[in-house]
Order: structure tokens, then C-alpha cells, then sequence
């Protein structure tokens, strides 16, 4: 069941009727959100359902095996058991396919071919996001960051609640537990941001993604060679903006549909196309993923503790994971290193300049201040095409796909078939959302709270009508959705 | 009889315990939040039922066949064509034309418009030049 679709129009308004007429008996409450979450996920293959179940009760009966023991050896033990299960069952649906075919190419090339056991493995839908939130309740469980939860429904709830289920953001157990155990509360300020964001992540996929995906960047992607450097180009823009709006949009929608039901999800974007450096990117896209790979993989494997060489090897390897948890293709690892190594080589550069020249050092005045203001500028254009270069990667189906995008940039009086003022357009609107005030949301959001609903109705209703009258026909499904 | 008494006062005395005066103006809060955001989503409905019923008869058309789904299936397609006779169905078809209108256009006629707002911001000028003139003549 996808967002932008008449099935989860009706979805949504029996669970948000029947979910606020039970909010006098708490546990009934939880349960119809369990309920509808279940049925969420079950509309896509109900066989996964089995899945989703198992994968929490692993992460339910360690958190109650951990509060029952104090010895270090034994909760060492229990949280590398529930991690490892979480991540072998991750691993085997997600990874198998990919595995074997890189391991029989690997035999192919040193003459030792064998028959391996392939399978049809199906990816279900979710599963990179429930496995990394259940790890994240049994890790902070571990650390004493959340209590042990007893009951089953809320951790349950907890994995499956159907806004962030498919596609994030990866909520963490020490946001939304506690929210579990307090009297479910709906403000006028949790319905003027639940209506923006809906409406504001409606219209970022189904009219500026869904436009880029159809006319510009499925073609160019689908025959580099056909296509000159700037249509390649614009091609790749398109894909940044695409990318960004398809999943900035799901997030909004996930976000903004949880408000109106009473739970606050933290933000996962940041206008990621500000970022005057790699490090800031990571500060502003993905947020509940960045901070999931900092948590509990950065900081465990020493982050920057243990002396420069290490805490490059440390942003490396933390990259490169969070490039394969994206997907299981060598175009996915290749887009995770490179963004590690760029990511050290910053930090590297910027450490020999503010040797060189330290940040304290420069005389206040005006002239300082310009350069500054031109660093910064040069520093967001910069990142910008260093995003991009990856994103070229990320999107190719293969090295050869990408290879070919790269090489067609040599190809500037092939005439341009694709930059037209519509698209053009498109990219420049999206980009110059990048640069608007970052309380913009939150201005319009105060604005709706004070409403009478049938403005408020005519509003939300206007805005949906008129956000399909003009999108693409069908709906496509949001690219989060593979990883 | 005094007995009973004591325990209606125990539990009254209770009750307040358990709730607290922000917890009732926080519940009193949620209710009319509740019923305001539940009539927005009803009138929402309505209005996208009305306007949007063309996108109605493309989703019951993908139901599978029998008895129930053929009737909503005419159901819709009824519906819809009410809707086209009322004229109900022009906003989305005028609204789409526009965006329609903007995806076809090339550099070209870009440059053909911008033409035309600037030969009729000069035409303007002069209008103005000229009435001031008059004015001041």
C-alpha cells in the first residue's frame, strides 16, 4: 500500500477514527495500531508478516534476557546473538543472490567453476529498516539507554508502526518507547505539521520526482550513449533532485502521518543540498541513518578517538557498510567508499588547513567576512557535484551504465533533447527550496493550526486534488522501497 | 449507608488523583483536535469523491471480478459520469491542460513569451508616458 494511493486514503481514516475513539483504554489503542501496521505490511505479501514477527521477538526476548542478567559475559553474549540474528536474516534475504553470483564470478575467473545453490530469494519490502531499528532497541537496551520493555505489543508497535515500516525514518527505541507509555495526545500543532507535511511530501513525489524519474532520468540512465553532455548533465541534477524529493517525500508523508496520530518522529532531511562540505551533507540527508551508522557503528569501532589513521579507516568502513545496506550491487559498495574516502580525505584537508591557518586567526572586517561567504559558496557548489558523482553510481544499473555517463560528458555539441523549461524548471524550484529559511515549514505549519476545519478540509483537500490532477498517471513506488 | 459514602469519597478523591487538572485540559485538548481534524478529513474526502471521480473509476476498475466488485464498479462509473454531467470534472481537466501546456513548451517559446511581456511592458510605458503627457500638457 503506497502513500499516494486511494487504498491508503481509506487506511488512513478508519486508523486515525478508530485509533483516537479507543485513546481512553491505552493497551486497545496500541493494539489497533499493531493491527492496522500488520495489515499494512501484510498487503504487500502477507507471507512476510511471519518474518516481521520473528525478527522482533528475537529483539523482544533479548531485551528480557538482558534485564534479567547483570554478568558482562552473558549480555555480550545476548546482544551478539540478537544482532547476529537480525543481521543473518537480513543478510540471507537481502545478500544471498548477490553473494553467490560474485562468488561464482570470482571461480569463473580463477578456473575452479562450480554449481553453486542459487535461489529465487524475494527482498521483502522493509526489511533493511525494521532490522537496523531492532538492533538499535537490543543495543540500547545493552548500553542502558532504554529500559527493557515487558510488553510485547509495545515493542512489537514499536518495529512495525506502519508509517516508518517500509521505508524509515529508523526511529529509535528512546524516542518512541517513552511516547508508548504516556496518554496519546493530538495538538493543533500536531495537525497544522502533520497537513503540511503531508501535503508538502505529496507533492515533492508525485509531481517533482515522479516527473524527473518519467521524463528525464530514466531515459538518460537507461542509454548514457544516446544522449550529449548536456542532457547528461541535467540528467544527473535530475537525479539528485529526484532522489531527494522521492524519499524527503516519503519521510514527510511517514512523519506528518504519525503527528496526526499523536507520535513525533525526529527529522531525516535537512536541505542536504546546502551542505558546504561532505560532513555536512551527512548532518542534513538520511539523518536516522547517518546517526544509526555514527551510534552503532562509528563509535564502536573507536570513531575518532584512537588517533587520525584510525578514524579515517573508521569513516571508511562505516561508509562503505552504509553503502552496501543501500542495496546489494558493487555499484552500491562503490557509492559507500567513495563517499567514506571522500569523507576522510575532507576531514585530512581540513585538518592541514586549520594547521596552516587557523579558524581564530583571521582578522574580523569586511574582506574576512566575503571570504568566508565565497569559501562557503564554493565549499556548497563543491559538495554539490562531489553528491552528484556518487549519485551516478547509485543510480546505474552497472560500472558499464556508469562508465558510459561518465564518458559522455565529453560530448558537448551533441544537440540536447532533455533540458527543457519544464524540467529545467522543476530542478530550479526544488533547488531553490534548498536555500529558503528552515523554519518555512514551521511558519505555514502555525499558520493552518489556527484554522476552522472546514478551511483546514477544503485545504488538505484542494491540495490533494490538485496534486493528482497534475501528477504522471499511475503511482510510482518510492525508491527506498528496494533498499 | 455512611459507608457508602466514603467510598463515593474515595473515589472521587481517587479520580482526582489520577487526573490531574492538565491532564483533563490536555484530554479536552485532544478531543477537539480529534473532531476538528476528523471533519477536515471528511470534507477532504468529499471534495475528492466530487472532483476527483475519474481517478475513482480507475481504481475500481482494477478490483477482480464478482458480484460486489462489478457493482461498485458501476457504482463509480455512475457517479463519475454525474460528476462530468455537473461539470465537476473541468478544474482537473483545465488544470492538467495548464501543466500540459508547460511540459510542451520549448526554449523557443520561452523566449517568444518573455518577447511578448517585454513589448507589452514597453506598450505600457508608453501608455503611461503618453496619459502623463496629456496630463501635463
Amino acid at each position: 500500500m503506497l502513500f499516494p494511493t486511494i487504498e491508503f486514503g481509506i487506511f488512513f481514516l478508519i486508523v486515525f477514527t478508530v485509533s483516537w475513539a479507543v485513546r481512553w483504554t491505552p493497551h486497545w489503542r496500541k493494539l489497533v495500531l499493531l493491527a492496522a501496521s500488520y495489515f499494512f505490511y501484510g498487503w504487500w505479501d502477507w507471507r512476510f508478516m511471519g518474518l516481521l514477527l520473528v525478527s522482533t521477538l528475537i529483539n523482544y526476548f533479548a531485551g528480557l534476557a538482558l534485564a534479567r542478567t547483570e554478568r558482562p559475559v552473558l549480555r555480550k553474549l545476548v546482544v551478539t546473538l540478537a544482532v547476529t540474528g537480525g543481521l543473518a536474516i537480513l543478510g540471507f534475504f537481502k545478500y544471498y543472490g548477490f553473494f553467490l553470483t560474485s562468488l561464482s564470478a570470482l571461480l569463473e575467473m580463477a578456473g575452479l567453476e562450480r554449481d553453486l545453490p542459487f535461489m529465487q530469494v524475494i527482498l521483502p519490502v522493509g526489511i533493511s529498516f525494521f532490522t537496523f531499528q531492532g538492533i538499535s532497541y537490543v543495543v540500547d537496551v545493552y548500553r542502558g539507554h532504554v529500559r527493557p520493555e515487558r510488553s510485547l505489543a509495545n515493542v512489537m508497535l514499536y518495529i512495525s508502526f506502519f508509517p516508518q515500516l517500509v521505508a524509515g525514518p529508523i526511529v529509535r527505541a528512546a524516542d518512541f518507547l517513552p511516547q508508548l507509555h504516556r496518554a496519546p495526545v493530538l495538538t493543533r500543532a500536531h495537525v497544522g505539521v502533520g497537513t503540511v507535511l503531508v501535503l508538502s511530501g505529496l507533492a515533492k513525489k508525485m509531481l517533482i520526482a515522479n516527473y524527473l524519474a518519467t521524463e528525464l532520468v530514466d531515459p538518460v540512465f537507461f542509454d548514457p550513449t544516446a544522449v550529449g553532455a548536456l542532457d547528461l548533465l541535467i540528467g544527473v541534477y535530475g537525479y539528485a533532485i529526484q532522489i531527494y524529493c522521492d524519499f524527503s517525500g516519503y519521510s514527510d508523508i511517514a512523519i506528518g502521518v504519525a503527528a496526526l496520530l499523536g507520535y513525533r518522529f525526529l527529522e531525516n532531511f535537512n536541505q542536504p543540498y546546502r551542505a558546504a562540505s561532505l560532513q555536512d551533507f551527512w548532518r542534513r540527508w538520511h539523518i536516522s541513518l547517518s546517526t544509526w551508522l555514527r551510534d552503532y557503528l562509528y563509535k564502536p569501532l573507536g570513531g575518532n578517538r584512537r588517533g587520525e589513521a584510525k578514524t579515517y579507516r573508521n569513516l571508511f568502513l562505516t561508509m562503505f557498510l552504509g553503502g552496501i545496506w543501500h542495496g546489494a550491487a558493487w555499484t552500491f559498495v562503490f557509492w559507500g567508499a567513495f563517499h567514506g574516502a571522500m569523507l576522510a580525505v575532507e576531514r585530512h584537508a581540513r585538518r592541514k588547513l586549520d594547521e596552516f591557518a587557523p579558524p581564530n586567526s583571521d582578522p574580523v572586517g569586511i574582506a574576512s567576512a566575503v571570504g568566508h561567504g565565497a569559501q562557503h559558496i564554493v565549499g556548497i557548489f563543491w559538495t554539490f557535484h562531489l553528491v552528484c558523482f556518487a549519485w551516478i553510481f547509485f543510480r546505474a544499473d552497472s560500472f558499464t551504465t556508469a562508465g558510459s555517463y561518465l564518458a559522455g560528458f565529453a560530448r558537448w555539441s551533441d544537440p540536447n533533447q532533455y533540458a527543457t523549461p519544464f524540467l529545467v524548471g522543476l530542478i530550479a524550484l526544488a533547488m531553490v527550496f534548498q536555500f529558503t529559511p528552515r523554519d518555512l515549514g514551521r511558519w505555514v505549519a502555525q499558520g493552518l493550526q489556527w484554522l476552522p476545519s472546514p478551511v483546514l478540509g477544503l485545504i488538505l483537500g484542494g491540495g490533494v486534488w490538485l496534486i493528482w490532477a497534475v501528477a504522471p498517471e499511475g503511482v510510482a513506488p518510492f525508491i527506498y522501497f528496494q533498499f | 449507608m455512611l459507608d457508602l459514602i466514603r467510598e463515593i469519597e474515595m473515589e472521587l478523591e481517587d479520580g482526582w488523583e489520577a487526573a490531574s487538572r492538565v491532564e483533563l485540559q490536555t484530554a479536552e485538548h485532544t478531543r477537539r483536535a480529534v473532531a476538528r481534524f476528523a471533519r477536515a478529513l471528511w470534507i477532504t474526502a468529499a471534495l475528492l469523491l466530487v472532483l476527483n471521480s475519474a481517478r475513482l473509476v480507475t481504481w475500481t476498475n482494477g478490483f477482480g471480478v464478482g458480484p460486489v466488485q462489478d457493482t461498485v464498479v458501476a457504482l463509480s462509473a455512475a457517479w463519475n459520469e454525474q460528476m462530468g454531467r455537473a461539470g465537476l470534472g473541468d478544474p482537473s481537466e483545465a488544470a492538467r491542460e495548464k501543466l500540459d501546456t508547460w511540459r510542451m513548451m520549448r526554449w523557443s517559446d520561452v523566449e517568444i513569451r518573455l518577447d511578448d511581456e517585454r513589448q507589452r511592458a514597453r506598450e505600457g510605458a508608453r501608455l503611461l508616458r503618453g496619459m502623463l503627457g496629456e496630463e501635463t500638457g
